[in-house]
C-alpha cells in the first residue's frame, strides 16, 4: 500500500531521516520510535508537509513524493498530526466538515459526517462549541474525525495516544480498529509501543532517522530490546 | 445637542470607513502574517478609481464604486502573485517590499492626476436628511449603510461558506490547514483580493467627503494600525469593535477639541488598553 524507497529528509543540512526503506500492506501498521526519532518528519514527508531530500514514496504504486500537499489528500492519505491541531476557533461542526473540504459528493460526505456523529456522540452534543473548548480526548476524537471525513484510504496517525488518560486510550485502540474494520489503512506512529504494536501487523522502529528493526508487530513485542528500550518491562 | 447628535452622526461614519480599512489589514496579517503597510494607499486608489471612473469618463457613482473595487483587487492580487509569493522565505521581505508599493501608489497617483487635486467625485445621494432637527448629508447615512453591508457580508462569507472556513483555518493553524488539502496559496490570493477590495470600497465609500489626494492614506494606514493592536492582532471582530470605539473616541475629540489633542488622546488609549490587557481588545496571548 505504501512504500518509502531510500527516503531521507533534511531541514536545512540536518538530516532527520536517513535512507529509510519500508513496505506496508493494507491494515494496520505501525512505526515505533523514541521522541525525535524521526517519526513525525517521516508522517510529514508522506502526507506532503516537507519535501524528501532524496528517495521516493510509492502509494499504491505511484510515486507521490512531488505531490502538493492537496494532491496528496486527494489520492486517499489523511493524517491526524502530532498534539492533534484541531483548528481551535472552528466550531466541531465547522472542523469536521473542513476535512471533506476537496469532496464534491455532498451527499457521500453527509453520511459520514452523521456517521462521525454516532460514532463520537461527545463530538455531536458539542457540534456547535469551538474546538478549543474541547478536552484533550475530545479533541484528539476530533482530529480522527476530521480526518475519516477526507474519505482517505490510508490514516497516518502521529502520536493518537499521547497525553490521554489509560480509558482515553483504550477508547482510541477501538476506534482505529473501527476504521481499519472500514477498510482504511491506518499508520500508527507511536512512542506507546504497547498498544501500537498489539493492534498492528506489521512494525518498524526508528532510532535517529534509521530503521533499527522490521518484523511481525507480534514477534516484536517479545524483542528484548524492544521490550526494554520501548515497553519498559 | 444639535452638536452631539451631529458628532454621533459624524462618528458611525467614521467607524464605518475605519473598520472596512481594518479588517482587511486584520485579514491579511491573520492569513498571511504580513503587515501591509500599502493598505492606506489602496484606500486612496479606491477613492481615485472612483473618481475617475465615476466622474470623469462619466459612468456614474456606482460605476466608480465597482471599480474601485475591481482596482484595488487587481492590485492586491498582483501583490500577492509576484511580490509576497516570491518572498515567502524572506521574514522582512513582506514588510519592506509593502513599503516599495506605498511609495509606487502614492507616486503613481501624484503623476497620474498631480499633488494638488482638487478633484471632486459627485455622491447620487446629494443633500441631506433631517433628523432631530440637524442636517445629515444623505452620503454620509449612505457610508454607514454600505459598511455594515460590507461587513456582514464578510461575516457571512467566513462563517458560512467553505472559503470562509478555509480560510479561518489558514489563519489559525497553516500545516493543519494543508493536510485537508487547502492550497495556502489560493486562499492567500483570495484573500489579498477581498482584503484590497474592502480597502478600496472604502475609498470610493469616502470619496465625496474626503478631500482626494495622493497622500491621504497615510493617516487612515496610523489610524488602522493602532485600531489593529488596540483590538488585537489578527482579530475581525476586535478590530471591527476597536474600529468603532477609536472612531468614537477620536471624532469626539475633535470635536470638542482639536485633532491633534485627538491624535494625543488616541495613543494614549490605546497605551492604556496596552497595559491593561497587552493582548489587545479581544486578542489571545501567543503561546511561543
Amino acid at each position: 500500500m505504501i512504500e518509502l524507497r531510500n527516503l531521507a529528509v533534511h531541514y536545512g543540512r540536518v538530516a532527520a531521516v536517513h535512507d529509510v526503506s519500508l513496505t506496508f500492506e493494507h491494515g494496520i501498521n505501525c512505526i515505533i520510535g523514541s521522541n525525535g526519532a524521526g517519526k513525525s518528519t517521516l508522517m510529514r514527508a508522506i502526507s506532503g508537509l516537507v519535501r524528501p531530500s532524496s528517495g521516493s514514496i510509492l502509494f499504491e504504486g505511484e510515486p507521490i513524493e512531488n505531490l502538493s500537499a492537496k494532491a496528496i489528500v486527494e489520492r486517499g492519505i489523511a493524517h491526524v498530526p502530532e498534539g492533534r491541531h484541531v483548528f481551535p476557533e472552528l466550531t466541531v461542526d465547522e472542523n469536521l466538515k473542513i476535512g471533506a473540504y476537496l469532496r464534491r459528493d455532498s451527499a457521500a460526505v453527509k453520511r459520514d459526517y452523521d456517521k462521525i456523529c454516532s460514532v463520537f456522540p461527545r463530538l455531536a452534543e458539542r457540534r456547535k462549541q469551538f474546538a478549543n473548548t474541547l478536552s484533550g480526548g475530545e479533541q484528539q476524537m476530533l482530529a480522527i474525525g476530521r480526518a475519516i471525513m477526507a474519505a482517505p484510504k490510508l490514516v497516518l496517525m502521529d502520536e493518537p495516544s499521547m497525553g490521554l488518560s489509560p480509558v482515553m486510550v483504550g477508547a482510541m485502540a477501538e476506534v482505529i480498529k473501527s476504521i481499519n474494520a472500514e477498510g482504511k489503512s491506518v499508520l500508527l506512529v507511536e512512542q506507546n509501543a504497547n498498544v501500537a504494536l498489539s493492534l498492528s501487523s506489521d512494525a518498524a522502529v526508528l532510532e535517529q532517522g534509521r530503521i533499527s528493526l522490521r518484523g511481525k508487530a507480534a514477534d516484536m513485542k517479545d524483542d528484548e530490546h524492544v521490550r526494554v528500550a520501548y515497553i519498559g518491562v | 445637542m444639535q452638536f452631539l447628535i451631529e458628532t454621533l452622526i459624524n462618528s458611525a461614519m467614521a467607524s464605518a470607513a475605519s473598520a472596512l480599512v481594518v479588517v482587511g489589514l486584520a485579514l491579511i496579517f491573520g492569513v498571511m502574517r504580513i503587515e501591509n503597510f500599502a493598505h492606506g494607499e489602496l484606500y486612496m486608489v479606491g477613492a481615485y478609481a472612483a473618481w475617475y471612473f465615476g466622474t470623469s469618463l462619466g459612468g456614474g457613482y456606482a460605476v466608480g464604486f465597482v471599480a474601485a473595487v475591481m482596482v484595488t483587487a487587481m492590485i492586491g492580487v498582483f501583490m500577492e502573485v509576484f511580490l509576497f509569493r516570491r518572498l515567502k522565505e524572506n521574514p522582512m521581505g513582506p514588510l519592506i517590499v509593502t513599503i516599495g508599493v506605498l511609495l509606487v501608489l502614492q507616486t503613481a497617483a501624484a503623476w497620474l492626476f498631480g499633488v494638488n487635486s482638487n478633484l471632486l467625485v459627485d455622491s447620487p445621494f446629494a443633500g441631506a436628511a433631517s433628523i432631530a432637527g440637524i442636517n445629515v448629508p444623505w452620503h454620509r447615512l449612505f457610508v454607514i449603510g454600505a459598511a455594515i453591508v460590507l461587513l456582514g457580508g464578510l461575516t457571512v462569507l467566513l462563517r458560512t461558506t467553505k472559503f470562509g472556513w478555509a480560510l479561518r483555518a489558514v489563519a489559525q493553524d497553516k500545516d493543519a490547514a494543508r493536510l485537508q488539502g487547502i492550497s495556502i496559496g489560493a486562499i492567500s490570493l483570495l484573500a489579498m483580493a477581498l482584503s484590497a477590495g474592502l480597502a478600496g470600497a472604502a475609498g470610493a465609500l469616502m470619496a465625496p467627503i474626503v478631500r482626494i489626494s495622493p497622500y491621504m492614506g497615510q493617516p487612515i494606514i496610523i489610524t488602522a494600525f493602532i485600531v489593529i493592536i488596540l483590538g488585537g492582532i489578527g482579530s475581525l471582530e476586535g478590530a471591527i469593535l476597536a474600529a468603532i470605539i477609536y472612531s468614537t473616541f477620536f471624532t469626539f475629540i475633535s470635536a470638542y477639541f482639536d485633532s491633534t489633542v485627538a491624535s494625543i488622546a488616541g495613543l494614549c488609549l490605546m497605551l492604556l488598553v496596552l497595559v491593561v490587557k497587552p493582548s489587545g481588545l479581544m486578542g489571545k496571548a501567543q503561546k511561543v
